[in-house]
């Protein structure tokens, strides 16, 4: 709600309206509304439980919001006559969890959305398939299970898959916080590339650092609220509200600057 | 034995190997045959069963639900006379045995392996199939392209258990007159029963060897289930576990 | 005239070829010396020949199959096969799902014994003694019968004869009961038992066929067994198989069985008389 200024509708890829979701009695999301620009990089940081990884699903639908609505580009999401699948195909998402597909091989897995939701031919596909792969640093291990591959890359495997699928923004669901330390770094430093070459991204996450390198805003959720918004340098110096704060305190002393 | 049995032990021998080969030339291919015919049947049953149990309407589901019950639940002698005497008597559909022992058997086979898939499907986590359709696949396809493939290997060793079991209900045929390799063996220790020098302890004889046939049959499907659970392991996968931290 | 009678022959070689029927012969075939199987599959026995017997003189063939004892009322009743030729003794239950032929041999029960067991056939049914037999065999009816009227004696039922002789022989029984020449080819064929005696049932066996005869076969059973017995050929089949060893049974029926194909019922009855009691 701090937007310095309108940038031209047609530059906006994402725009979220009043989104309410509830898990039974549990309110998650209560009225979130936000924007996304077509190149723009923004963090959602906040308390856990407080709704960030459910806004995200309910972007690409993974959960159903109970009302609001969402807009890729002019096309609405929410709408029930829109294809849901032919939406999400432009929406890359990687999960916490990677998510991998255990019974394929790294390329396997990165071109298997080309292959059978955008009908490219095998041959097309593969290529494709290894070009994200040495863009993400994994081009020797294309032909590795995911059981056989670190949890470090597997998420950059994860990104591949997400890439090959050329999607108009990629959604990260706290991409990082299922890796051993030393792991990390190379996730983030595929993710800062992706964000220089100009890729619309949508991150959840814990990690400040990557938030105040890379991030246009950061946009602070509590309580299924959004609390606080703003460009990095101004919300990490000069956070307004009281809340925001104390959350900052607190991570700076668990994460360090 | 008796002293005038040793010199039939000659013809002794030559009498247990025409028993054996007949129960194995006679015998054995309408158990293979049995075997076989069950277990493809089941299977066909087996995956509609449990794919509608996980993916379909409630009303679908409540009906795989009662047939899977039903089926289990009724011991296989009684499902097998059923089919074959009771349709008879009472709808007179006259089945022929080996045709009532099949469907019988099938129909029971598939309400197990329903389970063994139903189990095997919801194995495969949750975030696979969220991961396929955030890519944009349909729910069709990620059941085929994502959930099938690993719920069949997720199969194989519990089905592994299914085959052995399915193997030794092929005896109870026998009740009907399916003149499968148990049958073969009464009619080989009947008859040894009442050879002078032979006489009923040698009926013990014949149901070892009609055992050891049944043990080798299981062994060897046991072995060519766990070659082909070698071919399509995947490589990592049972002993790592899904995530590394 | 060449021509005529070309046509002629012609004509009722086709009417016979077309009345050639064959019937289904449902047999529980593990019950020697009245039917089984021998070691290449043969199946033989007295019930046997005599339906194959019957078949040759009254011009249809016949096709024997096996069938499991405890069903095989059911099934012939309803049709499955066409008739039924297996040691049946002709009760008014079993008629109420079958009709029966002419009785074609008279039996009685044997009670057996093991030879050491200083038994005696009254001893054995009264004393409290443990007796076996076949499921639903008239001897375990007799036994049942024993029973409810008091008598102080066990009934334990087998699927199958031998395994009632198998627990005779190691002391889980003390009694088999069973038809007489069954019981009879026990004894002969092991030491250790002895028949101790026959109870007099005066049983009839009968070939059976569905209820009410659909096809017509009782006639053409009964007349056949009258010419059988006629041709003198019923008593060489009961020598063949009565009281003789069976490996000699076997060997004779495979040297003779050629007679019967060729249609000579009583050579065929002659030889395997003959051949059978060397």
């Amino acid at each position: 709600m701090n937007e310095s200024q309108s940038p031209p509708s047609s530059d906006v890829i994402l725009r979220v309206e009043g989104l309410h979701k509830s898990y039974g009695d549990n309110h998650v999301l209560r009225g979130v509304s936000m924007q996304l620009c077509r190149g723009e990089t923004k963090v959602i940081i906040g308390p856990s439980g407080t709704g960030k990884s459910t806004l995200l699903r309910c972007v690409n639908q993974l959960s159903v919001p109970d009302s609001g609505h969402v807009w890729l580009g002019d096309k609405e999401i929410t709408s029930r006559y829109e294809n849901i699948n032919h939406l999400r195909a432009e929406i890359g998402f990687v999960f916490q969890s990677f998510n991998l597909f255990t019974h394929l091989t790294a390329l396997a897995n990165v071109r298997l959305g080309p292959m059978k939701v955008k009908g490219m031919k095998k041959s097309a596909a593969t290529q494709l398939a290894m070009e994200e792969l040495e863009q993400v640093g994994l081009g020797d291990k294309a032909d590795a299970y995911p059981a056989e591959l670190s949890g470090g890359q597997q998420q950059r495997v994860s990104i591949a898959r997400a890439l090959a699928m050329s999607p108009q923004l990629i959604l990260f669901d706290e991409p990082t916080s299922a890796l051993d330390p030393e792991l990390i770094g190379e996730v983030l430093e595929v993710m800062v590339n992706l964000a220089k070459d100009g890729m619309t991204m949508l991150v959840v996450s814990h990690e400040m650092g990557f938030a105040r390198s890379v991030s246009d805003e950061i946009i602070f959720m509590e309580g299924g609220n959004i609390l606080e918004q703003g460009p990095p340098e101004d919300f990490f110096t000069s956070p307004r509200e009281a809340r925001t704060r104390e959350f900052l305190s607190k991570i700076t002393e668990l994460y360090g600057e | 034995m008796r002293s005038s049995c040793s010199a039939l032990k000659g013809v002794g021998m030559a009498t247990i190997w025409q028993s054996l080969e007949l129960m194995i030339v006679k015998g054995l291919p309408n158990t293979i045959l049995l075997t076989l015919g069950l277990i493809a049947g089941g299977l066909a049953l087996g995956t509609l069963i449990a794919f509608t149990q996980v993916y379909g309407y409630r009303p679908l589901r409540w009906l795989c639900k009662g047939y899977e019950q039903l089926f289990r639940g009724i011991p296989v002698l009684v499902l097998i006379l059923i089919f074959h005497s009771g349709l008879a008597r009472s709808f007179n559909i006259q089945l022929p045995a080996f045709v009532s022992a099949l469907i019988a058997l099938a129909l029971r086979s598939g309400a197990y392996q329903s389970q063994i898939f139903r189990g095997a499907i919801q194995s495969v986590p949750q975030g696979q199939m969220m991961a396929a359709r955030a890519l944009g696949m349909s729910k069709t396809k990620g059941i085929l392209r994502v959930i099938l493939p690993q719920a069949f290997r997720l199969s194989i060793p519990p089905w592994t258990n299914e085959f052995s079991s399915v193997l030794k209900d092929t005896s109870i045929a026998s009740a009907i007159s399916v003149l499968e390799l148990t049958k073969q063996a009464t009619l080989s220790y009947t008859r040894l029963a009442v050879i002078p020098g032979f006489g009923a302890q040698w009926t013990l004889l014949i149901l070892l060897l009609v055992a050891l046939i049944y043990l080798i049959l299981t062994y060897a499907g046991n072995a060519a289930l766990g070659f082909l659970e070698n071919r399509l392991r995947i490589p990592g996968f049972e002993t790592k576990g899904r995530i590394e931290r | 005239m060449k021509r005529v009678f070309l046509a002629v022959f012609l004509i009722g070689l086709f009417a016979v070829l077309g009345l050639a029927q064959t019937y289904d012969v449902a047999s529980d075939t593990t019950w020697p010396p009245f039917e089984w199987a021998d070691a290449t599959g043969n199946l033989l026995g007295f019930d046997l020949d005599v339906m194959r017997c019957i078949a040759v003189l009254q011009g249809y063939e016949i096709n024997i199959i096996t069938y499991d004892w405890e069903i095989i009322f059911d099934d012939v009743g309803i049709g499955r096969a066409d008739i039924g030729a297996s040691g049946a003794t002709i009760t008014a239950e079993r008629e109420l799902k079958v009709d029966f032929s002419d009785p074609y041999w008279t039996s009685d029960q044997a009670v057996l014994i093991r030879t050491d067991s200083g038994l005696n056939i009254v001893t054995v049914l009264s004393g409290g003694y443990t007796v076996g037999a076949q499921v639903e065999t008239t001897g375990a009816v007799f036994v049942q019968g024993l029973i409810d009227e008091g008598v102080n004696v066990t009934l334990q039922e087998y699927t199958l004869y031998p395994l009632s002789v198998i627990d005779l022989i190691n002391g889980n029984l003390d009694a088999v009961i069973q038809d007489e020449p069954a019981s009879e080819a026990s004894a002969t064929a092991q030491e250790e038992l002895t028949i101790a005696g026959v109870i007099r049932t005066n049983e009839n066996f009968g070939f059976f066929v569905a209820e009410g005869d659909p096809s017509g076969l009782l006639p053409l059973l009964n007349d056949g067994l009258k010419q059988l017995k006629e041709l003198g050929a019923y008593d060489n089949l009961v020598r063949a198989y009565m009281g003789t060893d069976i490996t000699k049974v076997e060997a004779a029926w495979v040297a003779s069985i050629g007679l019967l194909d060729a249609g000579d019922v009583v050579a065929f009855a002659a030889s395997l008389a003959e051949l059978a009691n060397q």
